[in-house]
């Protein structure tokens, strides 16, 4: 058993031009921590998800490295952040989407496999090796359901 | 001439002309920064030792302990200090004092951070204001670069103003034997004109012009600074440690206590104070932690340099080169100190200021006999300490401090441009040097 038998194929995906406010309503919607964004031919570019509108409405100086490791000094209401949100809502995902994303090609086995999502905590995109098309997506239940029903 | 006689050159070389051209390559690798200059300068220091200049023991002779145990002890305390959130405190509690006015704020920044610069290492002070500073001009939403091109100027000019502000002054103390109290009271004067004075030409361009919604103010007017304050408890054991600690270099010179002594005691205390009410295991774990905010490279970078400048001294090649500035200033000793003044500005903009102050104090120290005794040549250490820490302000990377804000601006989305802030920087430091001129000039040489 490998990545490819894991992944489930065909994920929802989005595309970089969609804008936040778009992306961060569908996903809201339905209820998604995070979907892969990839180009017209199907090419994977990274991820956006919840934490990219954390990162919109947080102060700037909390976020960078070496920033502000207290910010409890800052009370702000919803309306603020709601204003903050509104001054990039109709900015690309691309602006904010990540895109250091762990990948697994199609062949790793199953322990590999299993060990990079337990350490990456995050749904592990399955890209063909040698190009950068998007095969799959592994999320825990996936591979829940699979240890589960063997 | 230090141990002229033990020089033992590998394959007979000329010592002069191999530890001359290695200090060359020293200087040149660590001004290109291709390699990391901790690496370069413990690189060439090994290679003084293998090329038969010095043995490991008169290599040994040639490290500052004094400096190292000083900036070790004060990278401790303030390792542990900043815990406690009082930077950041400070920084929001300025703010407010000026009912959140952008031009009060920017000069209440710029007072807190030239103060803690004189009291703390530049470094570190930038470190913990500019993310701050970010915070503020984006909820004001302003332009953040007046605000960060005038902390670098605070910072190094607060450093200016005393033995621990910044590395430069800290080799000239511990080589000169001059204390706290000697370079508070001949440099804290001209450092608090400069920064007033600095302060007009950044209203001019950019004070005059900075407004924000009163809606925006008080939105920093709600910070809540006590919020910032994270350990109570490590507040007031930090202020009181750092009070002793201060008092030990105002008095302690007099007894004969260095600064490197009064430091590390001070780093022992508070680390004691920090660590103690918890478990032996969580005591490790803190006491690892604190260890591994030390600033290894750069304490690593002054041993290898303090051996290659060691090295070099031992040729006879530094006294040869300050006997050619003697010449040059045809002895005079008003024209040596305004000629290391300048110089030192210059190159410090241009170049790590570190090696440069390195390898100019022993070169003054070879020009006592000239001016008739050490005594003679305190205008000239004076000169070297100005000129070495302002000169800093010349160029984005003059200083470590300058280096660090320019990351901060970048990461911000509001990057620094290196000729942008060269162009207003460079007049305004030459401008800081001028005024230090007819300070030193009227104060010590007439």
């Amino acid at each position: 058993m490998n990545a490819a038998s894991l992944m489930k194929p065909d994920p929802i995906t989005l595309s970089p031009d969609d804008s936040i406010s778009t992306a961060a309503k569908f996903i809201m919607a339905n209820r998604y921590r995070s979907l892969p964004v990839v180009d017209a031919d199907g090419c994977f570019l990274g991820v956006f998800g919840v934490n990219c509108l954390l990162k919109k409405v947080l102060p700037k100086a909390a976020l960078m490295d070496d920033g502000l490791t207290n910010v409890s000094f800052i009370h702000e209401t919803l309306s603020d952040l709601k204003e903050r949100f509104r001054e990039v809502e109709n900015e690309s995902i691309s602006m904010c989407m990540q895109r250091d994303i762990r990948t697994l090609p199609p062949d790793t086995p199953l322990i590999e496999t299993l060990h990079t999502l337990y350490n990456n905590r995050a749904s592990i995109p399955v890209v063909e090796e040698g190009s950068c098309k998007l095969l799959g997506m592994i999320s825990y239940w996936n591979v829940g359901e699979k240890i589960l029903s063997a | 001439m230090h141990g002229e006689d033990q020089i033992n050159m590998l394959f007979g070389m000329n010592p002069v002309w191999y530890a001359g051209l290695l200090f060359v390559a020293t200087y040149v690798l660590i001004m290109t920064e291709r390699i990391n200059r901790a690496v370069v300068s413990i690189t060439a220091a090994g290679l003084m030792i293998l090329g038969g200049v010095l043995t490991q023991e008169s290599a040994m002779q040639g490290i500052d302990f004094n400096t190292l145990g000083l900036l070790t002890g004060m990278m401790i305390i303030v390792g542990i200090a900043k815990n406690s959130g009082i930077f950041q405190f400070l920084a929001i509690w300025s703010a407010k004092l000026v009912n959140a006015s952008p031009w009060g704020i920017l000069v209440m920044l710029v007072l807190v951070t030239a103060v803690l610069s004189a009291l703390l290492d530049n470094v570190t002070t930038v470190l913990l204001i500019a993310p701050v500073t970010l915070l503020i001009t984006d909820t004001l939403k302003l332009n953040a670069y007046p605000y960060l091109f005038a902390e670098i100027f605070a910072s190094n000019i607060g450093g200016t103003a005393t033995l621990i502000g910044d590395p430069p002054n800290i080799m000239i103390g511990s080589a000169t034997n001059l204390g706290f109290n000697d370079f508070f009271l001949n440099l804290a004067p001209i450092a608090v004109v400069i920064l007033v004075v600095t302060m007009f030409p950044i209203y001019i361009f950019w004070g005059r012009h900075l407004q924000a919604q009163p809606e925006l103010r008080q939105k920093v007017m709600n910070y809540r600074e006590k919020d910032a304050i994270k350990d109570l408890r490590l507040l007031k054991q930090s202020l009181l440690v750092l009070a002793l600690v201060m008092l030990g270099f105002t008095v302690g010179h007099s007894y004969g206590l260095q600064p490197a002594s009064v430091a590390m005691f001070g780093a022992a205390l508070l680390l004691i104070f920090y660590s103690l009410p918890h478990d032996s295991r969580k005591q490790s774990k803190l006491v690892h932690k604190t260890f591994c905010e030390v600033e290894w490279t750069t304490l690593f970078f002054f041993i290898g340099l303090f051996v290659v400048v060691y090295g070099v001294e031992t040729t006879g090649l530094l006294n040869v080169m300050a006997n050619q500035v003697m010449s040059l200033t045809g002895g005079d000793r008003s024209v040596t100190a305004i000629l290391i003044l300048w110089v030192s500005a210059i190159a410090s903009s241009i170049v790590d200021n570190i090696p440069f102050v390195a390898t100019m104090i022993p070169l003054i120290k070879n020009m006592a006999a000239s001016f008739g005794g050490g005594d003679e040549l305190l205008p000239l250490w004076w000169s070297l300490s100005l000129g070495s820490c302002l000169g800093g302000n010349g160029s984005l990377v003059g200083a470590s401090a300058n280096l660090i804000v320019a990351g901060f601006a970048d990461r911000s989305g509001q990057p620094i441009n290196f000729v942008k802030f060269m162009i207003g920087a460079f007049p305004l430091m030459l401008l800081s040097i001028f005024i230090s001129t007819i300070y030193i000039y009227f104060r010590y040489l007439i």
